[in-house]
């Protein structure tokens, strides 16, 4: 019998065998992301999700903010946009009066457009927006987050954490709680603290108000937490995409998942996750969109950070991918429902500003 | 072909009481060859004898890992199953087991042990088999994909190029004969679609045989092949399987074909 299955006709079945799963698996692989439009009533917030969107071209909008728009004016009084960080590229706000100021505050202005009336907009600080990483980053940010009322005016749109502190700030809306943090407070290399900073500046103590944020209120509570770094990434910043990647991997750069400084950031977040996991930590960082299994630290890993097209780049799909969608820009959408529920859809669009949505999943089931 | 297969049949059987040089040195008289030649032809017998019976010729290599998230290390399980067909000589099965460390999402770090056996109809009397050890690392040098992906019209492609260091052990191959084997390896992957992945993969290497019994002829190197396709995440995550063949550049060696199923843990 051991012989039978030795034969050229055993090796050719099983080869046959193995194909068909194949060819079984690849097209059950298709069209699996197509989802009913939802009941218009059921949901309660919408959140959007759009990162690194600090680079919109000079003379158009743009597929992502624009689409951004349209999907929160549909129901404006019930959607929440989140700017996941790095709101101006490429080094923040400077100073009035210096040459970059006027193309800054058109790189932040157009964000701030794409918020419709009544719909509540926050930025997260990211990298960048700290002076990209240099030693004037505290006070740029504290001038995106003036500069973002300025622009915002009567409309609930603001920057969180402010005044350059690291959070975390809880923003709750319904069933849905949002905890954000400024992740680049944690990494940066200059000035953290000042004079000004009416907050916990004490890593320890911030960890520690995370943890009483993260556990929930109420038994029906969603919680997300938003930053600008990932917690896992298939991208750049996690040493994978094309000959440059391998260089991430040295730990040389804080920005990137394998360096000391962001180790410890993450350790720190993911304690204070332990005993709560949020439903998803949400960040953007990388320029690609990426749907993660979470593991210990969170049921789900969101990165959106394609929100623009210039700048969009690599992502490697890991074990942990749920989806990947690289070199697209795009954003995501969260629609919580009122009992139960927690929908995600990505959108994901070309250079010419064509496509849409491209994967959904139930992060809560309804 | 003929002579090539007597020669060896008789070389296992003799192999029982006598040293292997001696042995070889008999077997190269009937050929009545220059003794240059007749120890060449030695030297590349045991030199396949080497190569197949350790896991870089026994068992198929798979494919590079599926990249995974640089904040955990995963364990993983593999079963491995190889069979040698065409070669001068029986076929040469094997069946074996491994553990792997998945360090930061990129390299890893495998130990295996097996047996293989020949098959007992051609091999006869002598279709006793062996058990094999191997160590081996894998290192994820580049992960990328937009150009392959553009190529392909699939922007979930990923490729990834490695490099692969091997070490294999067999004992008692023959009495008195230890086959010990060292490779290095530049793998191929090249992975597509979203849910589950579909996987191709090349991997040429060289392969030295090392001299580790007490006699035997010098080191010498082979080329080696494979390829393979393979599916990942199956069901289960962390759940894959390869169906991979191996084509060892030295004649008589025939090709193997082999079946791999790996499973890694994931928190």
């Amino acid at each position: 019998m051991a012989r039978d299955a030795a034969t050229p006709r055993g090796v050719a079945s099983g080869a046959v065998v193995f194909l068909i799963v194949v060819s079984v698996f690849a097209a059950g692989c298709r069209g699996r992301w197509s989802v009913d439009e939802l009941e218009p009533d059921r949901i309660e917030t919408t959140v959007f999700l759009i990162g690194d969107a600090g680079e919109p071209d000079p003379r158009e909008v743009g597929a992502p903010l624009d689409s951004v728009a349209v999907h929160a004016s549909e129901a404006p009084d019930r959607s929440l946009i989140v700017f996941l960080g790095d709101n101006v590229y490429p080094a923040g706000i400077p100073e009035e009066g210096r040459s970059e100021w006027a193309d800054s505050r058109r790189r932040l202005a157009a964000q701030v457009a794409a918020v419709p009336a009544r719909a509540r907009a926050i930025f997260v600080p990211g990298n960048h927006d700290w002076a990209d990483e240099g030693p004037f980053g505290l006070y740029s940010i504290r001038l995106q987050e003036e500069m973002i009322a300025s622009l915002a005016g009567d409309r609930d749109v603001r920057m969180l954490p402010g005044n350059g502190c690291p959070g975390p700030v809880a923003v709750d809306i319904g069933r849905l709680r949002l905890v954000v943090l400024d992740t680049q407070w944690w990494l940066h290399d200059y000035i953290v603290r000042d004079d000004e900073s009416a907050c916990t500046t004490d890593v320890g103590e911030v960890t520690a108000a995370l943890r009483e944020q993260v556990r929930p209120d109420r038994e029906d509570r969603v919680v997300l937490v938003a930053g600008h770094h990932p917690l896992m990434t298939g991208g750049e910043h996690g040493g994978y995409c094309g000959i440059t990647g391998p260089f991430h991997r040295f730990g040389g750069d804080s920005q990137d998942i394998i360096s000391t400084a962001n180790r410890t950031l993450r350790d720190s977040l993911e304690s204070a996750f332990t005993e709560h996991p949020p439903l998803a930590y949400v960040a953007g960082h990388e320029h690609n969109q990426q749907v993660l299994r979470g593991g210990r630290a969170a049921d789900y890993l969101l990165v959106s950070g394609a929100g623009s097209y210039a700048k969009t780049s690599c992502a490697v799909r890991l074990r942990e991918s749920y989806y990947v969608s690289q070199h697209r820009s795009g954003f995501m959408r969260l629609d919580v429902m009122r009992n139960r529920g927690v929908l995600l859809r990505v959108y994901r669009y070309t250079s010419r500003g064509t496509g849409g949505m491209s994967y959904s999943r139930w992060l809560e089931q309804p | 072909m003929a002579g090539a297969a007597l020669t060896l049949s008789t070389f296992f059987r003799a192999a029982r009481t006598r040293r292997v040089w001696l042995l070889l040195a008999a077997l190269a008289l009937p050929f009545r060859v220059p003794s240059a030649a007749a120890a060449q032809t030695v030297e590349e017998l045991l030199h396949i004898l080497r190569l197949e019976a350790t896991p870089i010729g026994a068992l198929p290599q798979i494919a590079m890992p599926m990249p995974a998230s640089r904040n955990h290390n995963y364990w993983g399980i593999r079963l491995q199953a190889g069979e040698r067909r065409g070669r001068t000589g029986p076929d040469l099965r094997a069946l074996a087991g491994g553990i792997d460390l998945q360090y930061r999402g990129g390299s890893i770090f495998g130990i295996t042990g097996g047996y293989q056996s020949r098959d007992c109809e051609l091999a006869g009397e002598d279709c006793g088999g062996h058990t094999f050890f191997g160590a081996r690392g894998r290192f994820n040098v580049i992960s990328g994909g937009p150009t392959i992906g553009a190529v392909l019209g699939d922007y979930s492609a990923t490729s990834t190029l490695g490099t692969e260091i091997g070490f294999g052990y067999a004992p008692d191959v023959m009495p008195e004969l230890d086959a010990c084997t060292f490779d290095i390896g530049v793998p191929l992957s090249l992975a597509m679609l979203q849910t589950v992945r579909l996987v191709s993969y090349v991997t040429p290497s060289i392969v030295w045989d090392v001299r580790c019994s007490d006699d035997g002829p010098p080191t010498r190197a082979s080329f080696l092949a494979a390829i393979g396709v393979g599916v990942q995440q199956i069901g289960a995550r962390g759940l894959d399987v390869y169906l991979g063949l191996q084509k060892i550049f030295r004649s008589g060696t025939g090709y193997q074909f082999g079946l791999s199923v790996t499973y890694v843990r994931l928190p």
